[in-house]
């Protein structure tokens, strides 16, 4: 009757032993969820989309008018440039060799005029009182006028040098403009976005297929260039409200204005930085404007965008 | 008179542990394989259970969840578009090609989560932190992982070492658990922008699109919304379980094998404890036969017979799927072979015995309904 017993323990036992495993093999550790707010969308239909933060107007690629040596870079990335503001200065130790020795050549033509306007004046004394005493008959007619002749040559060598004098002067303010033209200034007001130029290096003046020597931009002004897929085209209407919030921080978001719908959709630039062409897909790109958040937003950012839709569009494509 | 039927039973040990041992190997052979077998079904639906989401967005031809037809990536925004989508990530999953710190290739399943919410992440982390996915080179392995690219005379590795996908650098961040993958590759877990730089070139590189339906709204609703709207495959999460299962039922042999032997067991049960009964009950036929005499009548033999049946019944279940439990216990923290013990297959284990033991009954109950009480005084 042991055995009955050890049995029916057994039994029970191994009854047990099942149900207990079968209930923890049913618990699952529950889902972990996002790990940070994930983008969502704040209207009730809308179309989403990836959106890149430009500056508002174009950034300017500062060229170099002239090839040369660059002797000072007067910026630092991040600085803010006044229109006019001295950005880089080229190399003007020859310009302004030529414009020193130009100004020593002018300082001495108008030298040269004092003396001719010296003999001017000896001449025309000469012939005022050669012409009293050849009045008197003092003196002949012919050495009146000999004195008379050599007059007028001392006067014409005084306008001919004024006259060089003048042409050297222009040359002068040329001289000066190419210096001018060495200091290369800013175009407008701005943030410099990148400087590429470092004392020392040489600055070509060819057009640019690589980085430009320094970008220039507004970045007071912001935009977002938000992509829409061209199957979700029909769906965007202008004027409708939206929001972008910044790639990675769902609970920063910026209000956005709508500014236009660009007329042409374009091949989607692939944004992982990878240089194989993946141009399977074009999208529609919609331009709004922002104002400056409380929290730091850097031209090239990415964002994701969310854009309202009138409800009766909503309907399947 | 029950007492009597059980006095009978217990009375011939070696009867009885016949009986009892008949029927615990056939409930234990049962319970064993079946477990093993959904198990092993489980493991083709790990990716579920690892990468948690409502809704899953595929491609539209995709049939299982192992499978990989790659999305465009603006299709996440499409998917995001939708009315009730609460919101919706992306996620790369493919097999790679690491190695070990000794050269060894080893083929991982490197998942892509997305960088910035690491939705889909796997529930427990064992070690380390999941959040430093976002620093460049990084990823996080399962437990399987560990095992696996450690290298041959080495010491294990850990959090801080360092091997290769695709030639390219991969340290370790953390280890986390995750369900078995069903090809038995490591689970390896990186930042989505993390493994398009570790995969292959492809024209299209997102797998899956990962989406929550927004609070209040019904899953299978959000997910026919994204199916009518984008023209992409959107399962819930139960029902891609559901299709993938099937899909192992139609396309492979696995199903039909583990079948047989369960059959099998079931067969050889039936027999094993139909015979041991019966000859059980021939033995016994002087009493029985003494107890009509004495005037039972046939219907109470039978139900002495049916609870004779039974005790063995309930004992020998009990104690097949205490040992099928003691084996899913001593296989579980290694992992392998497969193991799930579900409710539902005791009970199907539990009609099995029933059966076994109204076969095994029945056949006792003939012999006694033509038995002649006079049989006693014979012989």
């Amino acid at each position: 009757m042991l055995f009955r017993k050890v049995s029916f323990y057994l039994a029970i036992a191994g009854v047990v032993a099942a149900l207990s495993l079968v209930h923890r093999m049913k618990q699952h550790p529950p889902s972990p969820g996002p790990e940070s707010p994930p983008a969502r969308s704040p209207y009730a239909d809308t179309v989403a989309a990836t959106g890149l933060v430009e500056a508002a107007r174009e950034n300017v690629k500062i060229a170099s008018p002239r090839s040369g040596l660059v002797t000072r870079v007067a910026v630092k990335v991040g600085d803010r440039a006044k229109s006019g503001d001295l950005l880089f200065q080229l190399n003007d130790r020859e310009v302004r060799a030529r414009v020193s020795a130009m100004e020593a050549q002018l300082a001495s033509m108008e030298a040269n005029v004092t003396v001719e306007e010296v003999s001017v004046a000896d001449w025309t004394d000469q012939v005022e009182r050669f012409s009293k005493l050849e009045r008197d008959k003092v003196a002949t007619e012919d050495e009146l006028k000999r004195r008379q002749f050599t007059l007028q040559g001392a006067r014409a060598r005084v306008g001919a040098s004024r006259a060089a004098i003048a042409a050297s002067r222009r040359q002068l303010e040329q001289a000066r403009t190419d210096l001018e033209i060495l200091s290369v200034r800013a175009p407008r007001d701005g943030q410099l976005l990148q400087v590429n130029l470092r004392e020392g290096e040489f600055a070509p003046a060819a057009a640019m297929s690589g980085d430009p020597l320094m970008l220039l931009g507004d970045v007071d002004h912001l935009q977002i260039r938000a992509e829409v897929d061209e199957q979700n085209a029909v769906l965007v209407d202008a004027k409708q409200p939206a929001q972008a919030s910044l790639k990675g921080h769902a609970d920063l978001q910026m209000p956005l204005r709508f500014v236009r719908i660009e007329p042409y959709v374009v091949p989607k630039r692939s944004l992982t930085g990878d240089s194989l062409e993946r141009v399977d897909t074009r999208v529609l790109q919609i331009v709004f404007e922002l104002d400056r958040p409380p929290f730091p937003v850097y031209v090239g950012q990415q964002v994701d965008v969310f854009i309202a839709r009138i409800a009766s569009a909503a309907g399947s494509p | 008179m029950f007492h009597l039927a059980l006095k009978m039973l217990m009375g011939d040990r070696a009867k009885y542990i016949m009986l009892v041992g008949g029927l615990t190997f056939a409930a234990l052979l049962m319970t064993q394989q079946n477990a093993v077998f959904q198990g092993l079904l489980s493991w083709t639906t790990s990716h579920l259970r690892n990468m948690r989401a409502s809704i899953w967005v595929v491609e539209a031809h995709v049939d299982y969840a192992n499978e990989t037809k790659p999305l465009r990536d603006t299709d996440v925004n499409r998917v995001r578009s939708v009315k009730g989508v609460d919101f919706a990530v992306p996620m790369y999953q493919g097999i790679l090609k690491a190695k070990d710190s000794d050269g060894a290739d080893k083929q991982i399943m490197l998942i892509g989560l997305h960088g910035a919410t690491l939705f889909g992440r796997p529930p427990q982390m064992l070690a380390g932190s999941l959040q430093q996915l976002r620093l460049p080179n990084t990823v996080v392995i399962d437990e399987l992982g560990v095992q696996r690219l450690t290298a041959k005379s080495k010491r294990t590795i850990r959090i801080g070492d360092t091997f290769e996908i695709n030639d390219r650098e991969a340290r370790i961040v953390g280890i986390c658990r995750t369900e078995r993958h069903f090809f038995g590759y490591p689970y390896v877990f990186s930042s989505y922008d993390q493994a398009l730089q570790y995969a292959p070139r492809q024209r299209k590189m997102l797998s899956v699109i990962l989406a929550e339906p927004k609070p209040g709204a019904a899953i299978s609703d959000v997910a026919l919304a994204i199916q009518r709207e984008t023209g992409l495959k959107a399962y819930t999460s139960e029902e891609f379980a559901k299709v993938t299962v099937e899909y192992i039922w139609k396309n492979t042999g696995i199903p039909m094998s583990f079948m047989t032997t369960i059959i099998l067991g079931f067969i050889v049960g039936v027999a094993v404890s139909g015979q041991t009964f019966f000859s059980f009950v021939l033995e016994n036929l002087r009493h029985l036969g003494a107890l009509k005499a004495m005037g039972a009548s046939t219907w109470t033999l039978s139900r002495m017979l049916l609870l004779q049946a039974f005790t063995v019944g309930t004992i020998g279940y009990g104690m097949g799927v205490g040992l099928a439990a003691l084996f899913g216990f001593a296989v579980l923290p290694v992992g392998q072979p497969p193991f799930l013990l579900e409710a539902g297959s005791m009970i199907k284990t539990a009609v099995a015995i029933v059966i076994m033991c109204c076969f095994s009954a029945l056949l006792g109950i003939r012999k006694v309904a033509r038995l002649e009480p006079a049989i006693v005084f014979r012989g």
